[in-house]
């Protein structure tokens, strides 16, 4: 019974992660795609250098290959939760800045929103599977955003959308580890052995 | 007998013979000693020269000096050895001294040997005018009546670099990357070249390849970083330097190896179909984690045109529509599954779609056809030409084809 269990929810893992990916990778070109709708329509220079932005998940990281996937996910969550405050406020700043004028730009931003919403849910499954559960959102909201000028509004919401690209490729790559059958075995690895 | 003594920096002696006679004596100098007569800046004094004493027999008197003028030649050759070398651009004039003689010192001027005109002589200078290439080479300065050698160097003509082309890629993302450069144009003379990698405030390491000389490689210390690379590379020879810069993505640099061990096979029984398969490149590390997707195309040997295939998994592909009879040729790509950008093709492959073993005929039309086969070298094959490209398969149409095969076996036979 136990191994059943055991089965069952290996095949619900790599189900989920399989699911997980390919919600990444749909959320990452239309990430893409928002990008260069933001950037037109901000009147903004695609190349332009963002400086780390205070409050913005960031992507990059070091001996990612060591991770565990309870580390993986625990990241993925965290982060996923900080861009869904995020680009509420973006949108919330944009309908205050352009009214109904630009429903483009609004309309990809709630798309991407919503993306990311689920994407986070998502994320709280897995968690739930290994049996850990997701940690709770208390605390988890990012700061208020700063006191910034239009320009600064705009080049942090573009700062936002380039690392949200970047989550959402490595999304992809953490749950490819993560779908990974454990050596010696030829169901996913559990999330607390395997990196 | 030479009194000279040796330069102050002579710490012993060469030569030091001791004879059997008692009468004979041979003294070595050592470092410290003056010599109050005149030393040769250049050369030095030929060491462990023998002085003093009276020499009873007169064969090792002129050993000694037949094995000092052997150490005076060696030594004036030898001192340039460690040569100077001196590098001009093409099209410049260059001048060279002879040395510390006097401009109006009688001196011979040699290139690699041959002697140089006295036309190219100003007093005791050589005067080279809008040097060329083929100017390079040993150039040797004589005092006039001693052919003492009084100056040499070795001429270089060259340019300064220009602005180095300078790649970086991904091949084995993700591990790291590698740089390569080189030069747009020759500048025949040694360059050498200096790489900087920084990344945001960090500068990275570039470990160069031992082969080939001109690439570095790095390794990753973080993955997903919007931040960007900023490859600099500069290169430097005696005539000047250069230098170019690359800033790109981790991102945009990924592209893998070509696919290898690309095989296509018929498959027996179907005329139209052929099976491809390939393995990932070796030099991609982690095809799970990290999966490639694949391009195949394919065309016959007969058209111009390719068909393409995109495959966003597993490693082999069939071919369901080629034309039956015809060869193929096939050629796969391959993409990390999200970042980058297409590799290279891979290297060709051909095959030909299986086709039916020719029967054995009865009627006499098919006798008569098998007659023009064998001696017509110019008649189709029957079960092929005819039914080409857009033939549809479907008995009335075969029946047409063999129909169409047997009259041009019939007109063959008329022409022969």
């Amino acid at each position: 019974m136990a191994a059943a269990d055991n089965t069952s929810a290996a095949l619900r893992r790599r189900d989920l992660c399989s699911r997980g990916i390919r919600l990444a990778g749909k959320m990452r070109s239309d990430v893409v795609d928002l990008l260069d709708t933001y950037v037109e329509r901000q009147g903004l220079d695609a190349s332009a250098s963002v400086a780390a932005v205070e409050g913005v998940p960031v992507a990059a990281v070091e001996r990612w290959d060591e991770q565990t996937g309870t580390q993986r996910l625990l990241e993925n969550l965290a982060a996923y939760r900080t861009f869904r405050a995020l680009l509420a406020q973006m949108l919330e700043e944009q309908q205050e800045q352009l009214g109904e004028a630009d429903t483009t730009l609004g309309q990809a931003l709630a798309a991407v929103l919503l993306q990311v919403s689920a994407f986070t849910y998502h994320l709280e499954e897995l968690l739930r599977l290994e049996s850990r559960g997701p940690p709770s959102e208390e605390g988890a909201e990012p700061p208020p955003a700063p006191h910034l000028s239009l320009f600064e509004r705009k080049l942090r919401g573009l700062g936002v959308l380039r690392e949200l690209a970047q989550w959402a490729v490595r999304s992809t790559r953490d749950l490819r580890q993560l779908a990974k059958p454990s050596p010696g075995s030829s169901s996913p690895a559990s999330l607390a052995e395997s990196p | 007998m030479d009194d000279r003594a040796p330069p102050g920096n002579l710490t012993g002696c060469l030569f030091c013979f001791v004879e059997e006679n008692p009468r004979s004596e041979c003294k070595c100098w050592s470092s410290g000693q003056k010599n109050p007569l005149d030393v040769d800046e250049k050369l030095g004094t030929p060491q462990g020269h023998c002085t003093g004493g009276e020499m009873a027999n007169p064969v090792p008197s002129a050993c000694c000096v037949v094995l000092a003028v052997v150490v005076v030649v060696y030594a004036q050759r030898h001192s340039q050895q460690d040569s100077h070398i001196q590098y001009e651009r093409v099209g410049a004039d260059v001048t060279m001294k002879c040395g510390s003689m006097d401009w109006d010192a009688a001196v011979t001027w040699t290139a690699n040997g041959t002697d140089i005109d006295a036309s190219h002589l100003n007093g005791s200078y050589l005067i080279l005018k809008k040097v060329d290439l083929t100017q390079s080479g040993q150039y040797s300065c004589y005092e006039g009546s001693s052919w003492h050698l009084k100056y040499q160097t070795y001429l270089r003509v060259g340019t300064p670099p220009k602005e180095p082309l300078l790649m970086c890629r991904s091949n084995n993302y993700p591990k790291g990357f590698y740089c390569s450069w080189h030069l747009p144009t020759p500048t025949y003379i040694p360059n050498s070249f200096n790489i900087s990698v920084i990344h945001g405030t960090r500068e990275m390491v570039c470990e160069k390849d031992v082969f080939p000389k001109n690439r570095c490689h790095i390794r990753y210390l973080q993955l997903f970083s919007t931040v960007k690379y900023k490859v600099t590379l500069t290169v430097t020879n005696a005539l000047g330097k250069n230098s170019t810069t690359a800033t790109f993505d981790e991102f945009a640099i990924v592209k893998p190896d070509p696919p290898e061990s690309v095989v296509a096979k018929p498959v027996p029984n179907n005329p139209r179909r052929l099976e491809v398969s390939w393995q990932n490149p070796s030099s991609w590390p982690d095809p799970e984690s990290f999966p490639l997707k694949f391009f195949l195309r394919y065309r016959p040997l007969i058209l111009d045109q390719w068909q393409h295939v995109e495959l966003s998994d597993g490693t082999s592909h069939t071919i369901t529509d080629a034309y039956a009879g015809k060869e193929y040729i096939i050629q796969v790509a391959a993409k990390d599954n999200d970042i980058g950008t297409w590799s290279d093709w891979s290297v060709a492959v051909h095959a030909t779609p299986w086709t039916e073993e020719p029967k054995h005929l009865t009627t006499e039309a098919q006798v008569t056809e098998t007659t023009s086969a064998s001696t017509s070298s110019f008649m189709p094959p029957p079960t092929t030409k005819i039914c080409d490209k857009g033939a549809v398969v479907g008995s009335g149409a075969v029946a047409v084809c063999w129909t169409a095969g047997l009259v041009l076996a019939a007109y063959g036979v008329l022409f022969i």
